[in-house]
């Protein structure tokens, strides 16, 4: 579960403060996918930050998983991050250096509390690449693989540690029409397997998909229909 | 993160940036193969001069003033009076005198089965000096007694270990002689002398009989190109010659070498001189030695130092060029303090790496650089088998100080990525 209660966030430019986020309220329950949309520039990815704890000069409290952000020290907080929260970004943010398996590991290799071996890692890793359909390209670096073929791994590596929670940043924005809504059927299955999802995105399709669509105008949440966001998204285009 | 973990990335990083990590690896490496190298040279040479010149620190030589102040000063006459003194000199261990023998003695012959090893006709006349056996009794091997022998027996006798590198270098092939064959034990060897006889015109005794003097050590306390024999035999010989008695000068054995320029000072306010000139070789020859090696440590540190350099502008460009990737590990679960020991154990790794290898280098040059020297130089005495030491500590700190170095290289580049914010650096 994601929880945020009146979340205020601005960003300061010399003597003057720009509010981004003005006492945002969400809730996304275990089980829900819900689309935040937004023009661009309206905080939408802010908002991702602050739920997934990588931005916490905010005010407002945070929980997720049943815990408060608040309070957590740097370490409590990474390792939040590694086991309950999986990222995926809209340039998948691949580590060049390392093969799509290696990718998929990085989480594994990044605790220190398990003291699970590289091989169980290891193996784990292509379990996962065998989920999203990249058994066969578990050691390509990521320059060799297709733009879907990247995302697929940047979702195998976002749930490798089993997180109860899934943040995810325009995941299909630079995909075309068909992977992307591969991309968007797997988000769906992962919702409807107990996870909590939270999809900032432009993309009608994904807000299609969602249980729920939410606006972030002038740093406010709403609901939103499909309809409405639709029109929002293509005025925001337009923009 | 584990060790486990930072390992592993910090490796996965290295793999990335292959010509990048070669390129610091490479500048290490040579910083480690100098380092090696000029300190392995310079302990070497130094070896080499301490075989040539070699130099007890807690020795004093005290010889006779050559300006006579001895009424009023005390001293002036090496004598036992002046022996007691000085071994009552606060410091002094020990004090051994010795007596240059102003008795000739000469070799009419070789010692029996050596003919071949001298000249036909050759009569050897021979320096000697007589010295405390306590002074070489360490170098003293079982069975081998050093003290004036009973009539008719041969007289004990220690000479300097170099001159055997000598006669085999430089004696034996000018007279085209045979050189010794290696493993030899010359100990024990007797040699038919006259004593008395001289080959220097009005040198010779008017009494001059056959003896003869038997080896019985080799010693680095023995004047080279001189044969010691037991000090009472050499007073004996003054006595039975009517030659002076006193010494012509006295060793002082100090308790540590700390105590030398208290002794020596000592020594001169009693009216003496201290002989320096071995001394003063020795240690010019080892200051000598010394500064170089340092000039060219410190060189080889600056190499170090400049690797250092390079390391931080590559891993600084590094991390700005990689800031994306690392919010991303910071958003899998890496803290801003794993951030930080990543970049510090890949600039350590490259920094082992460059010494390991560096080290290996140094070997390699240090084993082509003896080959060559061995193949050009003259055999000379005391060349040294190898112009290069390695002591164990040596290949160890080749391999740390440019870790070191790397690692303080890496030091502002992993501050600075450890200061990458994630949530602006993935907008």
């Amino acid at each position: 579960m994601i929880a945020l209660h009146g979340v205020e966030k601005s960003f300061r430019d010399g003597d003057r403060e720009h509010p981004v986020l003005r006492g945002v309220d969400l809730r996304v329950a275990a089980g829900e996918l819900v689309a935040i949309v937004g023009q661009s520039g309206s905080g939408k990815s802010t908002l991702l930050h602050v739920a997934g704890g990588l931005d916490r000069d905010y005010r407002g409290a945070v929980e997720i998983a049943g815990t408060p952000l608040a309070g957590l020290s740097a370490r409590e907080l990474a390792r939040l991050r590694n086991a309950t929260i999986g990222f995926v970004f809209q340039s998948f943010n691949l580590l060049p250096g390392l093969s799509a398996l290696e990718n998929v590991m990085l989480p594994g290799m990044l605790r220190d509390d398990t003291g699970e071996p590289p091989g169980a890692v290891r193996t784990r890793a292509a379990d996962a690449l065998v989920k999203v359909g990249l058994a066969a390209r578990a050691s390509a670096p990521p320059a060799r693989l297709s733009g879907g073929e990247r995302q697929r791994v940047a979702i195998a590596r976002a749930l490798f540690a089993r997180p109860r929670v899934l943040l995810a940043d325009e995941p299909t924005g630079n995909l075309d029409a068909a992977t992307g809504d591969e991309i968007i059927r797997m988000f769906v299955e992962l919702a409807a397997s107990g996870l909590s999802v939270l999809v900032v995105t432009h993309e009608e399709r994904v807000s299609r998909a969602a249980s729920r669509v939410l606006m972030l105008r002038d740093g406010r949440l709403a609901e939103s229909d499909a309809a409405t966001a639709a029109g929002e998204r293509g005025a925001g285009r337009l923009a | 993160m584990s060790a486990r973990g930072l390992l592993w990335i910090a490796r996965a990083r290295i793999r990335a940036d292959r010509r990048g990590a070669l390129l610091d690896a490479a500048a290490a490496c040579a910083g480690a193969a100098a380092l090696v190298f000029f300190l392995a040279l310079g302990m070497g040479v130094g070896n080499a001069a301490r075989r040539m010149f070699p130099s007890d620190a807690r020795l004093v030589e005290v010889v006779p003033s050559s300006v006579s102040l001895g009424g009023l000063l005390g001293g002036d006459a090496l004598d036992d009076r002046a022996l007691r003194r000085l071994e009552a000199l606060p410091g002094v261990e020990a004090a051994w005198p010795r007596v240059i023998l102003q008795v000739p003695i000469a070799a009419p012959e070789a010692p029996p089965g050596m003919a071949s090893s001298w000249p036909p006709g050759m009569t050897l006349q021979i320096p000697v000096v007589g010295i405390a056996p306590a002074m070489v009794r360490a170098d003293l091997e079982d069975g081998h007694a050093f003290e004036d022998p009973p009539p008719g027996k041969p007289i004990p006798v220690v000479l300097s270990r170099r001159l055997v590198e000598v006669y085999d270098k430089t004696i034996a092939p000018s007279w085209n002689l045979p050189r010794l064959p290696p493993g030899l034990t010359l100990l024990g060897l007797q040699m038919p002398v006259e004593i008395g006889r001289s080959i220097v015109p009005g040198k010779q005794e008017q009494k001059v009989y056959a003896s003869k003097v038997r080896l019985a050590a080799f010693s680095e306390r023995v004047p080279m190109y001189m044969m010691a024999i037991p000090l009472e035999t050499a007073r004996r010989l003054h006595a039975e010659y009517g030659k002076d008695g006193r010494f012509s000068q006295v060793t002082l054995l100090a308790r540590r070498p700390d105590d030398v320029p208290a002794i020596a000072a000592a020594v001169r306010q009693m009216g003496f001189n201290v002989d320096e000139g071995e001394r003063a070789a020795a240690e010019r020859i080892g200051a000598i030695i010394a500064v170089t090696t340092g000039a060219l440590a410190f060189l080889a540190v600056v190499m170090c130092v400049l690797a250092a350099l390079a390391i931080a502008r590559s891993l600084s460009a590094s991390v700005r060029g990689r800031s994306k990737e690392i919010a991303v590990l910071q958003a899998l679960g890496a803290t801003p303090s794993d951030v930080h020991r990543v970049v510090l154990l890949e600039g350590a790794m490259i920094g082992l790496a460059g010494g390991v290898l560096g080290t290996l280098v140094a070997f390699g040059l240090s084993f082509a650089a003896d080959r060559a020297a061995l193949g050009l130089l003259p055999d000379f005495p005391f060349r040294p088998e190898t112009f290069f030491a390695f002591p164990a500590w040596l290949p160890v700190l080749g391999v740390i100080v440019p870790a070191v170095a790397a690692v303080l290289g890496a030091l502002a580049p992993a501050a600075a990525a450890a200061r990458v914010e994630p949530a602006r650096t993935l907008t």
